[in-house]
């Protein structure tokens, strides 16, 4: 399997960074499952911020700060089970980074014909909608803009738009300026992985009409 | 911004393995001088108050002395480990600061592992030795440079890059596109 699209500089940045809202930090980590380039990519990105940190002004610390530390060295850790029981990883999945198969997951909802929304909820708050959208092959899907970002991995199928064909793996970045119409290929469905802000905008006079019920 | 001194090239990787290895309170004291006052001003930098960057910083440095001994010297860069270590607890500061039930750091190393990948990273370039990542930064263009250190510390980069620098964000993404372009041009030729 090779991945063909991926995220743009900014965001593999800004994941490695840690500055990545939950939401497309969940995206780019479905991405850096099936690719290799960019997990490189993000060690990069780590390996700098190393660089960065050691190029800092240092900033004296309190006075104790030391002495305070030093005597925690000979505790123990804390216990883990301070913190809540973790959920176990879903197998139903396994596109999906270990730590998103923890998170809840809804039942799958018919939104359109032929488009099923099944909502993932995340464990913090997030500027951005996490889902799993599910076309059945061969559907044709509105011609649609973006008021905000919309990133997409494909995690099983294929569709093409403007942009090229998505395949397992494969990251498509939407933005505001994007107007695509994505064709799902006719040999199986596709279930894709989307981290969305703002709201989707459904172009032409059917979608329009159908825009109250798409609560996307 | 320093300039690279000498103290700056030591080999923080084998005070590291000393500290997992026999729990060398001598080499975390050097680790301590070295890099607490930067991680303070990393957080300063990330807009934590005084007294939280102070707290943050310990608190990072405790960590690396529990997880000496998952530091793996092949595959990462000792500055860019403890960068991890503190990037993640400021991430849990911001959620402990927006909300009441207190989540575990655990939970954020774990959501930067990617495990279930299959195979081993080949492509990574193994690592560079710290000197090489700070000289290809340091061969940045100011602006290229500029762009990616902020990238380190601003919440919604663009957004809020493009309004300290005055530039628009088509600009800050193409610089930061470039930039990260060259530093791994340049990290490539070094290795």
């Amino acid at each position: 399997m090779s991945v063909m699209h991926h995220p743009p500089e900014s965001l593999v940045t800004a994941y490695a960074a840690g500055t990545l809202d939950l939401g497309q930090h969940v995206a780019v980590a479905t991405h850096l499952v099936a690719c290799q380039a960019c997990r490189a990519r993000v060690r990069s990105v780590e390996e700098t911020g190393g660089a960065v940190l050691t190029d800092l002004r240092p900033t004296p610390l309190s006075a104790l700060a030391f002495s305070q530390v030093e005597a925690r060295l000979s505790a123990p850790a804390p216990a883990r089970s301070a913190a809540p029981a973790l959920r176990p990883h879903s197998s139903e999945i396994p596109e999906l980074p270990g730590f998103v198969r923890r998170y809840g997951f809804g039942e799958w909802k018919l939104v359109a014909p032929s488009l099923e929304v099944r909502r993932i909820t995340l464990p913090h708050e997030s500027a951005t909608r996490v889902f799993l959208l599910k076309a059945r092959a061969g559907t044709r899907l509105l011609e649609h803009t973006h008021s905000g970002v919309e990133l997409t991995c494909v995690l099983t199928g294929a569709f093409e738009h403007d942009g090229g064909r998505f395949a397992p793996g494969d990251f498509d970045f939407g933005d505001g300026t994007v107007e695509h119409q994505p064709r799902i290929e006719p040999d199986r469905d596709c279930i894709c992985l989307v981290a969305m802000q703002g709201s989707l905008r459904l172009n032409g006079m059917l979608g329009r009409l159908m825009q109250p019920f798409v609560r996307l | 911004m320093g300039s690279i001194r000498d103290s700056d090239q030591q080999d923080w990787s084998a005070h590291i393995a000393a500290v997992s290895a026999r729990a060398d309170r001598a080499a975390f004291a050097a680790l301590f001088g070295f890099f607490a006052p930067r991680i303070k001003s990393f957080m300063r930098r990330s807009g934590e108050s005084e007294s939280q960057a102070d707290e943050l910083a310990q608190e990072a440095m405790l960590m690396v002395w529990r997880k000496a001994a998952l530091f793996d010297p092949a595959t990462t860069g000792a500055a860019a480990w403890i960068f991890t270590i503190a990037r993640n607890l400021r991430i849990d500061a911001r959620r402990r600061a927006q909300r009441e039930d207190v989540v575990a750091t655990g939970d954020i190393d774990e959501e930067f592992r990617i495990d279930d990948a299959p195979g081993p990273d080949a492509l990574l370039a193994t690592v560079q030795s710290e000197a090489q990542v700070r000289a290809a930064l340091a061969k940045l263009s100011p602006d290229q440079r500029r762009v990616v250190q902020m990238s380190f510390f601003e919440e919604m980069p663009h957004t809020e890059i493009a309004q300290t620098l005055r530039i628009p964000m088509g600009t800050v993404k193409s610089r930061l596109r470039l930039a990260m372009k060259r530093l791994r041009s340049l990290l490539g030729e070094a290795s």
